[in-house]
């Protein structure tokens, strides 16, 4: 039988009470701010023995145990292991984590040369001049969409309002398929990551969207529109399409990090605005601000705090031996806060130099496919905001909002009161 | 523009930290200079238009 795009439906997980969302926090641990250890950190060296998860989560990691473990501190070291993809590899270090999330052929658990040669083509769809052209056409109905539900209350909580959503709907724009799959997509692409905490449901998420997009595929390339998936799935490589099982573990992929990462970044972006209500006004009379400010929040709170690679020979990082076999915790967050680099690298601050790069979308082969689409909807997403809410303050009457987690950092909540424009 | 990765060599910018300084043509770039976002080799870039 012929399947229709239509007709394709997202099972659901079996458990249709089960809290995806709840067991997510779990993943992120509950700390509030890793940074004064980070900082600690960073005084005794630039490579220590440790494991990053560990010191933050009462969940044991049940994938890396019997591991040797460095943590990586620092811009110099994050940047020297980074840099360095023939010593320092991501399959060993993420075969049993996204491997088994993604599926062992996504990108972020290939090496060169398959990376290289994958990735170019992945890149190609997401380039700055081509994500550009999306702002219009994908990105603002999204935002709109959304801000329309509660702008007439001169109240919200931008995060369960707004952040929180608006990158998985433009993911599900991009796929084309039905918004009134969004809330099951939503729950089963974060669902993915509680193998993590040994949940069984992290598994059944995987195979459920793989079986989805398997399907989506296959009927994308008889049936090819203008969206995404149909461009993937009928691109062609050396003449041949691009093998199904890496556009498979892609598509899950996207489906978790494309929409996690920016929720978060945007989060943390509103955060830092609002709390810093000069930083704000400044934006509001000059939006030319609006790139640095993005970067600034990037650095300030990148999307993950930490990456791994495992050492697959024997090395040396400033004068520390390195054994092969290592797994490298690899912290970016140190990177985006060294003291060295960054003046005063606990404040959030729009005007800071952006002469030191920062490494909010990692740094090296697997830098951020994804990063430029994130900055379009970033932009727009403070513009929509800019234009759409005026006097734009924090809910003096509830919590202010309180950035946690140690891994994939955002708050919980953004209470603010506004003035429809 | 980086093919790897989507970094766009900026003349008036250059690149300070991998040894090229503001105002460098593209073409004066030596052969062995990497990406400062993803270390893919000037091979890897194609010009653009945005």
């Amino acid at each position: 039988m012929t399947l229709d795009a239509k007709d394709l439906r997202l099972e659901d997980l079996d458990d249709l009470s089960f809290d995806a969302f709840s067991f997510e926090k779990l993943f992120s641990g509950d700390v509030d701010d890793p940074y004064p250890k980070i900082h600690k950190w960073m005084e005794q060296g630039s490579i220590i023995k440790g494991k990053y998860r560990d010191e933050f989560s009462k969940v044991p990691d049940p994938f890396y145990v019997d591991e040797e473990q460095y943590l990586v501190l620092g811009y110099d070291a994050v940047t020297k292991v980074l840099m360095r993809p023939e010593i320092f590899r991501n399959y060993e270090a993420q075969i049993k984590t996204l491997g088994q999330f993604f599926g062992e052929k996504v990108l972020t658990v290939l090496d060169a040369p398959d990376h290289t040669k994958f990735r170019k083509i992945f890149q190609k769809a997401f380039l700055p001049n081509v994500v550009g052209k999306w702002g219009d056409t994908i990105v603002q109905p999204v935002l709109d969409g959304l801000m329309e539900k509660f702008l007439d209350r001169g109240e919200a909580d931008l995060i369960e309002d707004f952040t929180h959503h608006f990158p998985f709907q433009i993911i599900y724009r991009q796929i084309n398929i039905g918004m009134d799959q969004a809330p099951v997509f939503h729950k089963i692409a974060v669902a993915q990551l509680l193998s993590a905490v040994g949940r069984p449901e992290g598994l059944e998420a995987t195979e459920k969207l793989g079986k989805f997009f398997s399907a989506l595929v296959e009927e994308r390339r008889r049936n090819p529109g203008p969206d995404l998936v149909s461009h993937l799935a009928n691109i062609e490589l050396d003449g041949e399409l691009l093998p199904t099982d890496v556009l498979i573990d892609f598509l899950r992929q996207l489906m978790n990090a494309g929409g996690d990462t920016t929720y978060r970044a945007t989060s943390c972006l509103l955060t830092g605005l609002l709390t810093n209500p000069d930083q704000y006004a400044a934006i509001e009379k000059d939006r030319s601000l609006i790139p640095q400010a993005i970067d600034e929040a990037l650095r300030w709170e990148p999307p993950a705090s930490v990456v791994y690679r495992t050492a697959v020979e024997d090395t040396e990082i400033d004068g520390v031996k390195i054994p092969k076999g290592a797994l490298m915790n690899v912290v970016l967050a140190s990177a985006n806060r060294d003291p060295a680099k960054f003046e005063n690298p606990d404040k959030f601050d729009i005007f800071r130099s952006r002469k030191v790069r920062h490494y909010g979308f990692a740094v090296g082969p697997h830098v951020c496919v994804g990063q430029h689409l994130a900055r379009v909807e970033m932009t727009r997403a403070i513009n929509a905001v800019l234009d759409k809410m005026k006097n734009l303050r924090l809910d003096p009457d509830k919590p202010g909002p309180n950035i946690t987690g140690h891994i994939l950092r955002s708050p919980e909540h953004l209470y603010v009161k506004f003035d429809r424009a | 523009m980086c093919m790897q990765c989507g970094y766009i060599y900026r003349q008036e910018l250059g690149d300070p930290d991998g040894g090229i300084p503001p105002g460098t043509p593209w073409e004066d770039i030596p052969e062995d200079w990497k990406c400062p976002e993803c270390g893919a080799g000037k091979y890897d870039f194609d010009v653009v238009e945005m």
